[in-house]
């Protein structure tokens, strides 16, 4: 089952010209419920009320503000806000590639595949030269009145687009120093080494499954069928000791582990 | 040259402000790697967009949310809410609290790392939220221990934990001294090209390629250009505000206003300053900066600035915790 893109645009490089159709990457697989009265089980309906007197108030009589301390905020008008919505653009614009490691994965916030929009040949040739440059572009574009600034990469092949945070809000440290007792001895280093060694694999996402929400699922359908089921759990608790014997202990159990 | 970082002007303050901002302390918990087990304090290392509004009337007055009965048409309390799942057919079964309670996952607190990878293996679209965590207790040789060995191999921690109810897949990576616990998405939340109905993968003319790489090379650089990165949004609302503020009837106070944006208000969680937290636990130099940047400043210099006032008019707004009624809505979304 196809699915539907959500935007269209075109990525200008250099001269290059190259449309392409948005689509998100993620599968929601929330489970969402509704709302209901405990009562009579009708789902329940929103108001916007005005918190002193309770009553409702009507779309054309709400507006926005923006607080600038705890108690204080300004009122923005809609035609204030108009003007802040920035000119309509269906060009996506590259502003620079660089290698991967100088973007870190705390600036990426929503994926997207990108596809082919009529074009097949230039798209996959984009692609393929980002997969033969390994790099990430840095794009900037306009989106359902909405300014982004984005990653582009190539997986597998295809285009992804991913948005990114914002410079504001990303935080990071500098200045790290342990304190002396706390600094790792060069033996406490070496058997650290080992024990990421002896547990050190490919990265497999197949192999995580969230089992919440398959119990949740699980629940829902046994009830919708009238049935019952029982919880399932099951917890261990590691002993505690010192940091160089907890790594020799833990080494010589992930060895056995790979025998066994 | 572009240049990633901005001189010390009139802005510094602001900037500092900032970037010293309290954020949500949202879990404490232990990492645990083989036998090794390092107890940890989580927040939260990004920060919410300085764009969030506030729901008001013409006339200033806040606004709330209320949910009536579609029914009956009156007005209801949060108490008087259930949770309700829409089945195919279309019957309505309600889950109650003590069913939700029966699947919940335990709280264990435990961060156990099943195993170690290279960094480079994770596609960036997996990439959720990142957390820093900061060491709790007596933990901090072995968090040092954990940083310096990742750092050392290039491979960063793959486990499982629970916070609010919820499971979560993360990676523990190392960065600059610091580990961040950054949740991931998991596989069947991920599309694949051919589910979506991209084209059959296709080489690209040799030729165009070519000219790709041309290009490509073209703009090529060595490290990010910050402005490039920057919120042209909140910049363009912040001068807005700036010049209405001028204007007394633009100007309202009230006390408890509410979140436009219901995910806008996220959580009750208490509020803590992340510099302090990590240059108690970790490090006296800590020092933390947005990706904006400017000059490192440290907690006693903020502090100093903070009592000579002059700039102690805060421009980008607190996020305020939400209220009771935007919690139970919360309520709704699970899994």
């Amino acid at each position: 089952m196809a699915a539907r893109a959500i935007w269209k645009g075109i990525i200008e490089l250099g001269k290059h010209e190259v449309p392409v159709k948005m689509y998100s990457a993620i599968e929601d697989r929330t489970v969402h419920f509704h709302l209901l009265h405990k009562k009579d089980h009708a789902p329940v309906e929103q108001h916007i009320v005005r918190k002193d007197t309770g009553k409702d108030v009507e779309k054309p009589e709400m507006r926005k503000a923006f607080a600038i301390t705890k108690d204080t905020a300004v009122i923005l008008e809609p035609e204030d806000l108009e003007k802040l919505v920035p000119p309509e653009s269906r060009e996506i614009n590259l502003c620079r590639f660089v290698a991967p490691d100088v973007l870190g994965d705390q600036w990426f916030e929503r994926p997207y595949y990108l596809g082919p929009d009529g074009d097949d040949a230039d798209y996959f040739a984009l692609a393929e030269a980002l997969e033969r440059k390994k790099v990430i572009g840095v794009a900037r574009w306009v989106m359902r009145k909405k300014r982004y600034v984005g990653a582009l990469s190539a997986l597998n092949g295809y285009l992804v687009l991913s948005t990114l945070r914002r410079a504001d809000q990303v935080l990071s440290f500098s200045g790290i120093e342990p304190a002396k007792t706390a600094a790792p001895s060069a033996n406490e280093l070496k058997l650290g080494e080992q024990l990421v060694a002896s547990i050190e694999a490919d990265f497999d996402p197949e192999l995580w499954q969230n089992e919440y929400r398959k119990r949740l699922c699980k629940m829902i359908e046994a009830k919708a069928r009238g049935e019952k089921l029982e919880p399932v759990r099951a917890k261990k608790k590691a002993p505690q000791q010192s940091l160089a014997e907890s790594l020799r202990a833990s080494i010589a159990a992930a060895k056995e582990k790979k025998v066994a | 040259m572009p240049k990633a970082k901005r001189s010390a002007s009139n802005e510094s303050a602001e900037q500092l402000e900032r970037a010293s901002a309290p954020v949500r302390s949202f879990w404490s918990g232990t990492i645990t790697f083989g036998l090794v087990s390092i107890p940890v304090d989580l927040v939260s290392a990004v920060r919410p967009r300085q764009t969030a509004m506030k729901l008001i009337d013409k006339a200033g007055h806040a606004l709330g949310r209320q949910y009536h009965c579609s029914k009956e048409g009156k007005k209801l309390s949060n108490d008087e809410l259930v949770r309700g799942y829409e089945t195919d057919d279309g019957k309505m079964i309600e889950i109650t609290d003590d069913e939700f309670e029966s699947v919940a996952p335990e709280m264990s607190g435990d961060i156990e790392l099943r195993n170690f990878v290279p960094l480079e293996q994770i596609p960036p679209l997996y990439f959720n939220k990142p957390y820093f965590l900061a060491p709790a207790g007596r933990s901090a040789k072995a968090y040092h221990l954990l940083a310096a060995t990742m750092e050392r191999t290039g491979r960063v921690g793959i486990g499982s934990f629970v916070m609010r109810g919820h499971e979560y897949l993360v990676a523990i990576v190392s960065d600059n001294g610091v580990l961040r616990a950054d949740t991931l998405r998991y596989a069947d939340e991920i599309r694949q090209p051919d589910a979506i109905g991209l084209p059959k993968k296709a080489k690209g003319a040799a030729k165009k390629v070519t000219e790709f790489v041309k290009e490509i090379d073209g703009l090529m650089q060595d490290k990010l250009d910050i402005s490039e990165m920057r919120d042209e949004e909140a910049a363009a609302l912040q001068k807005l505000v700036e010049e209405k503020q001028k204007d007394k009837d633009a100007v309202i106070h009230q006390t408890n206003l509410e979140s436009e944006d219901e995910d806008g208000a996220s959580g009750g969680a208490k509020i803590i300053d992340l510099m302090a937290v990590l240059r108690k636990s970790l490090s006296k130099n800590a020092v933390v900066t947005n990706a904006q940047g400017g000059p490192p400043i440290s907690l006693d210099e903020r502090r100093a600035q903070k009592h000579g006032k002059k700039a102690a008019t805060r421009k980008a707004p607190k996020k305020k915790t939400s209220s009771a009624r935007s919690t139970s809505r919360k309520k709704a979304k699970r899994a």
